[in-house]
């Protein structure tokens, strides 16, 4: 017998042991060849169930749960908060500021190159929310996602030679949502939008369940969606430019995430080589997530 | 617990009470997931409550992509443990009154500690791939398939992890039995 097939046979008696509640010895009889190899291993393994008696203490599970009830209640009382509200207030004032009226100074400059580690972050963040609010066209917040999409896998690497699993995932989500983003906008024209625009009242169409793509952003300090938008029908936004515009401008954001796709994808895989194991699986979710999604948006540009 | 797909939609719109039932349902699991990982019931207890904050935060970035909720809840749970383990690398403290069920009597309560204390003291000498296979199978109770969704890999990969998990198990017990 090999090794695989006593694998099979191990498991399944695993299953009646501890599954279906069938004795040690039933389970031996099944397979006497084997039985003397199994008995020793069957008994360590509900020596290892035994293990799973252990319980949180009374107290501490009264108190986890006083806790997490008091935390879901304000997430829910803050659910109603638009994209802003996520952001630190400062950070958010800072950013429209430095928009509007500098029209992108100094700060936004460093803001723009600074990664989850610095101070700055929470600024670039907020400024990338202003300049896809301010970004009229759709093709304009199309480039937009593809560009933010590219910073994060960039933050990503970064991210991930400082050994920061927690913040490789949350940044993954964000790249997520950037790229669900870009197949939203350029794959289903009025379709809701979260999260971009100022509220206004959806037309008919955009009460239509929400496609596969559509889910929400993370509730993270960047992006909460806001009160879903729709955009208007297929075209509309384009600021009247004509097929032909529209098809080349197309064709250039795809060339562009085309490009994108195989560099990012490189440099997840070379991170992926380069990196200590702890990091390695939120690489691999990285590399998935960015694999995907940019297959997606450039489906979604065909 | 009902259909898990729209309980998690429910909660991934802060719906109070589908929340409740997924913590209720997985709040035990998880301590035991991390408790057998870490080998210190009492930091446990912390670490499941950060897993279920975690996942109140997080949750509205779970898509359905055909693997259950469940791989991604244990997937925050064993982030959190790496992270755990990472800045402390210390020693085991020893376990406290949580491994005395409510039922037991002293003798019965002091036995069952001496015998889940050995078995978490045993888990300590297997690799991170074995440890995680027979804390998702054992104390977890996830199926084959279950695991291989939350480790990413294959059902035979595990199957074969699952066996030299408990191998090495048996010999670490036998150990420190005759210690």
């Amino acid at each position: 017998m090999n090794k695989k097939e006593f694998d099979n046979i191990l498991n399944e008696c695993l299953e009646r042991l501890l599954v279906k509640g069938e004795s040690l010895e039933q389970c031996l009889q099944s397979y006497p060849e084997q039985a003397a190899e199994l008995k020793p291993l069957l008994e360590t393994a509900l020596a290892a169930r035994e293990a799973s008696t252990v319980q949180p203490r009374p107290d501490f599970r009264a108190r986890a749960r006083y806790q997490f009830q008091s935390a879901l209640k304000e997430m829910a009382a803050g659910k109603s908060r638009t994209s802003w509200g996520w952001f630190p207030r400062w950070a958010t004032v800072l950013a429209i500021v430095l928009v509007l009226v500098l029209g992108g100074g100094g700060t936004v400059f460093a803001a723009d190159g600074s990664m989850p580690d610095s101070p700055l972050y929470s600024v670039k963040l907020a400024t990338e929310q202003v300049r896809l609010t301010l970004t009229p066209s759709q093709m304009g917040k199309a480039r937009l996602c593809a560009e933010l999409a590219d910073r994060r896998v960039t933050e990503i690497a970064y991210m991930a030679n400082k050994g920061d699993v927690q913040q490789v995932e949350l940044i993954t989500e964000r790249l997520d949502e950037k790229l669900d983003l870009l197949v939203l906008i350029e794959g289903r024209g009025g379709v809701s939008l979260p999260g971009i625009l100022p509220a206004a009242p959806p037309p008919e169409e955009a009460a239509a369940p929400p496609a596969p793509t559509t889910t929400p952003p993370p509730p993270t300090e960047e992006a909460q969606p806001a009160p879903p938008v729709a955009i208007t029908g297929p075209g509309k936004g384009w600021g009247g430019r004509d097929a032909d515009d529209q098809n080349s401008n197309q064709a250039q954001l795809r060339n562009t995430l085309a490009s994108d796709a195989a560099s990012n994808r490189a440099v997840l895989r070379a991170a992926l080589d380069e990196m200590p194991e702890s990091v390695k699986p939120a690489l691999r979710r990285a590399l998935a997530v960015s694999e995907d999604g940019y297959e997606e948006a450039l489906d979604a540009l065909e | 617990m009902q259909d898990e797909e729209s309980l998690v939609r429910r909660a991934q719109k802060h719906d109070q009470e589908a929340f409740a039932q997924i913590y209720e349902e997985y709040f035990d699991r998880i301590y035991r997931y991390i408790t057998f990982k870490i080998g210190d019931a009492v930091e446990a207890e912390d670490l499941t409550q950060q897993v279920f904050l975690n996942t109140l935060r997080s949750i509205s970035s779970f898509k359905w992509r055909g693997k259950p909720f469940s791989a991604w809840l244990y997937r925050i749970a064993h982030n959190q443990v790496v992270d755990y383990l990472r800045k402390k690398k210390k020693a085991v403290v020893p376990l406290e009154e949580n491994l005395a069920s409510a039922g037991d009597n002293p003798q019965q309560a002091a036995e069952r500690k001496l015998g889940i204390e050995r078995v978490l003291a045993a888990a300590r000498h297997l690799t991170d791939a074995q440890r995680e296979v027979i804390s998702l199978r054992f104390t977890s109770e996830l199926s084959i398939a279950q695991v291989a969704e939350v480790m990413g890999k294959s059902q035979g990969a595990v199957k074969a992890l699952q066996h030299s998990g408990i191998v090495a198990l048996r010999r670490a017990l036998s150990v420190t039995q005759n210690e």
